[in-house]
């Protein structure tokens, strides 16, 4: 329930860290996106503005240049229509040069000022192109249907008394056609007004090129008059029929066209932008001199726009892919810590739990030392270190009717699998030496039950022995374990063993039993091969040497162990651990012991002290209890051992001593004979062959034969110039 | 150790009491003389009350049966106990001596 409360909180922080990573995002994204947006539309803008006004200015001059070329025709025109004046039939003439020679001009005449020439008070010959033809026809434009004194191309220029470019009009009697006309004043050579001399030019011309001005594929051109007259639009039904400023009433938003129309009107040069139909289109316009013209060029904004609209919108979608890609990543990666989280979680309850685990395994080994306070003939220490959490070695002892029980082992194996048998072999060691004295009926009967239970083939090397604190007596019984040292003061040497198979490999196996005595002050080290086959970095094992060059028999269990602990911690370094360890040293401490008894005696070399030996014998046997018939055949041995030294090692009648010295063990006596004397070693004699006859038996050699015959092991040894009989008897 | 000597007839007894140890055996030595010397006769050595026999003792025995063994006598052993015996048959003695009980 509370794992569940955490993981929600961490869900509601992770999703919230989630969120505001995408919040960053987004505005990150977005705002370097409208930053680029703004800058690129700003160039864009600037773009299109300078391509418009290109295009303006190039369409604008090649109309001035027709426009100029209109002018000059009719200038350079005017002295010879001058002159015209004073012959009027000459006009006729002179308009259809100016046709002839200017492919501009379509149309031309001399327009008099009516009343100018008293004969012909009204007069205007024209003459004029059709569309498409070369030839130049004839016409009179004075004529009651047509009032030319009061035609605009006719008022204006005598009024302004310049050249002047007519309102574009559609001229109906020459095929329809857009048409303008440039008219100047004409004075005659007295300064008198006298007439107006025109060019008509075509403006098809004109549609097609401001027509076919195309800044963008949508963009269109138009040309209005001074007047607001519509000249050039792409709705061609308003051309020349609708002026500007009446389109721009129909329109909603009128106020900017009409803005628009008038300062074209105007003839400024500018821009502006306008709405019409929800699009908005960017206006370019300028004038176009002389004529009072103005052109603009009407830009969508989607045009100008487009472009850059078309890569914000993949932007967009690419933003909204990533944002996406964002979240979902988050998603994952928050579900993953979860997962990871919950690992973890499930990695420290298993931690716990094997820290419970070690707990449980460490607390069924006995870990209290001293032991035993109470007692001075026991010094243990021991000491378990697991490779893991947990472990697969034990040991355990316990003391029961003054005899020490105690045991090592080692599981196959490691960790829990290996803690769990070895939970087993504790308590079955627990169990079946509470009722069994023999270290072999143990072993066997624990193998016997671990055999039967066996199903994950996992067995235990297991070394188990009984102590006989009473007396050093050690009976003991291995089970693939690895031979126990022995620490004594002569030295330190492996426990003879015999192998047998470990616990829990075959049911029925037999174990064979062996046996010892302690002396006081031996130690026996028991240890698993975690210890030996301890490696350093190197691959280097702690090994044997080490470990004996280590063990002294007069350091105490707890600082000898520790001393080994130490030494190999320092050996291996920070290698990892890769066995579980465990030592168990065990020292018999019983100073008490019968079986170091010593007696001494000592003799002058007079074969009259020889019964002193009885006495010497007889205490002993009184002692450990030996039978009336050992003590006598002791007593024979040792007299014969001695009346030889007294009768050979000395030299007759030198004094001299000889010291005998009885060791008694439980289970066996000692004798060491030692005197000064000259060299002599008794048990080279010659072997006494007891089966001659009474005739060939020799007198001598008896004794020695008798020593032989009495004692289990006989040993001559010369040192310090002392000659040194070992004599040993095993008793039971 | 003592060592009486006693004849009757042609049986010369020696009746060994106590211990027949190196020491004593020096003693005895002299004093089985009169048994070396009737070697020719039935010696009969009573060995009911002697506790002990060293390789000495045993060659004493072994001078008194070699002696008959020359002069044509007997020797007889009678009465050891149990341990001496034990001594006896180690050292091949039982078979050079007739030995009977009581």
């Amino acid at each position: 329930m509370k794992k569940g409360i955490e993981n929600q909180s961490f869900l509601r922080q992770a999703s919230k860290t989630g969120l505001l990573l995408i919040v960053v995002a987004i505005v990150t994204l977005e705002a370097t996106a409208l930053v680029q947006y703004y800058f690129s539309q700003k160039g864009i803008r600037e773009e299109a503005s300078l391509r418009a006004q290109s295009q303006l200015e190039s369409t604008r001059l090649k109309i001035s240049a027709v426009i100029d070329e209109a002018e000059t025709a009719v200038r350079n025109s005017v002295w010879i229509a001058q002159w015209s004046l004073d012959y009027p039939d000459s006009m006729v003439a002179v308009t259809r040069r100016i046709v002839c020679e200017n492919p501009v001009v379509v149309g031309s005449t001399i327009a008099l000022v009516p009343g100018y020439l008293p004969s012909r008070p009204l007069f205007s010959p024209y003459s004029y192109q059709m569309p498409g033809e070369n030839e130049v026809h004839y016409r009179q434009l004075a004529t009651e249907a047509y009032d030319y004194p009061s035609q605009e191309w006719f008022v204006k220029p005598l009024e302004l008394q310049v050249g002047y470019w007519s309102e574009p009009y559609v001229d109906e009697g020459g095929g329809d056609i857009l048409m303008t006309t440039y008219s100047m004043p004409l004075w005659d050579y007295k300064g008198r007004l006298a007439a107006v001399l025109t060019a008509d030019i075509s403006l098809d011309w004109l549609t097609d090129l401001v027509g076919n001005v195309e800044v963008y594929p949508n963009a269109f051109s138009m040309m209005i008059s001074r007047t607001g007259q519509i000249m050039v639009c792409p709705v061609e039904s308003l051309i020349m029929s609708r002026r500007a400023q009446e389109v721009a009433a129909d329109m909603e938003g009128g106020d900017v066209f009409d803005e628009l129309n008038r300062s074209m009107m105007a003839g400024e040069t500018g821009n502006l932008s306008l709405k019409y139909r929800k699009t908005t289109n960017y206006v370019f316009y300028a004038p176009v001199e002389k004529t009072g013209w103005s052109m603009s060029i009407v830009i969508p904004d989607s045009e100008i726009y487009g472009g850059i609209r078309r890569i914000g919108m993949m932007v967009k979608v690419l933003q909204l892919l990533g944002i996406l890609m964002l979240i979902l990543i988050l998603r994952s990666s928050i579900k993953s810590q979860l997962k990871f989280k919950k690992l973890s979680e499930n990695k420290e309850r298993m931690e716990s739990e094997l820290k419970i685990g070690r707990g449980i395994q460490m607390s069924m080994i006995p870990k209290i030392f001293p032991p035993f306070p109470e007692r001075k003939d026991i010094d243990m220490y021991a000491s378990i270190v697991p490779a893991k959490e947990v472990g697969g070695d034990l040991y355990d002892f316990y003391i029961r009717e003054e005899k020490l029980y105690f045991c090592i082992g080692d599981v196959s194996g490691k960790g829990v699998p290996a803690s769990l048998v070895m939970a087993v072999t504790r308590s079955l060691f627990r169990t079946v030496s509470a009722h069994e004295k023999s270290p072999q009926r143990i072993v066997t009967i624990m193998n016997d039950s671990m055999s039967d239970m066996n199903e994950s083939n996992m067995f235990v090397t297991f070394f188990t022995g009984v102590l006989d604190l009473g007396n050093g007596h050690l009976r003991y019984c291995n089970a693939g374990h690895n031979a126990p040292l022995l620490v004594t003061g002569q030295g330190v040497r492996e426990l003879p063993v015999v192998s047998n198979l470990p616990l829990g490999v075959m049911p029925g196996t037999s174990f064979q039993e062996q046996e010892t005595d302690l002396a006081c002050q031996d130690g026996l080290f028991c240890y698993t091969d975690g210890l030996t086959e301890a490696e350093n970095a190197g691959h280097e094992l702690f090994g044997d040497d080490r470990l004996i060059a280590l063990l002294r028999s007069d350091s105490l269990a707890e600082s000898q162990l520790k001393a080994v602990s130490q030494s190999v911690m320092e050996f291996v370094g920070d290698a990892p651990q890769s066995d579980d360890l465990t030592m168990l040293y065990l020292r018999y401490m019983n100073e008490s012991l019968p079986d170091r008894a010593e007696r001494h005696l000592i003799l002058h070399n007079d074969i009259q002290q020889i019964p002193q030996l009885a006495g010497f014998i007889e205490a002993i046997a009184d002692e450990i209890h030996l039978d009336q018939s050992l003590a006598m055949s002791l007593n024979l041995a040792l007299e014969e051992a001695v009346s030889n030294v007294i009768m050979y090692a000395y030299p007759e009648g030198s004094d001299g001593l000889v010291d005998i010295e009885a060791i008694i063990r439980h289970d066996r006596l000692d004798f060491i004979i030692t005197d000064s004397g000259k060299p002599f070693d008794p048990t080279q004699a010659p072997e006494v062959d007891t089966t001659l006859g009474v005739e060939e038996r020799a007198i001598g050699g008896l004794g020695i034969y008798l020593v032989r015959n009495i004692m289990d092991d006989v040993r001559y040894e010369r040192a310090e110039a002392k000659n040194i009989l070992s004599m040993t008897k095993r008793i039971q | 150790m003592e060592v009486k000597i006693n004849q009757v007839e042609k049986v010369i007894t020696a009746q060994f009491i106590g211990r027949l140890d190196t020491p004593a055996s020096l003693e005895v030595s002299r004093q089985v003389q009169p048994l070396i010397d009737h070697a020719d006769l039935t010696v009969v050595l009573d060995c009911s009350q002697m506790e002990y026999i060293s390789s000495s003792g045993l060659r004493i025995f072994l001078t008194i049966r070699k002696a008959a063994s020359a002069r044509g006598g007997r020797v007889i052993i009678r009465n050891m106990n149990e341990d001496i015996r034990k001594v006896f048959m180690m050292t091949g003695f039982l078979n050079l001596f007739e030995v009977e009980k009581a």
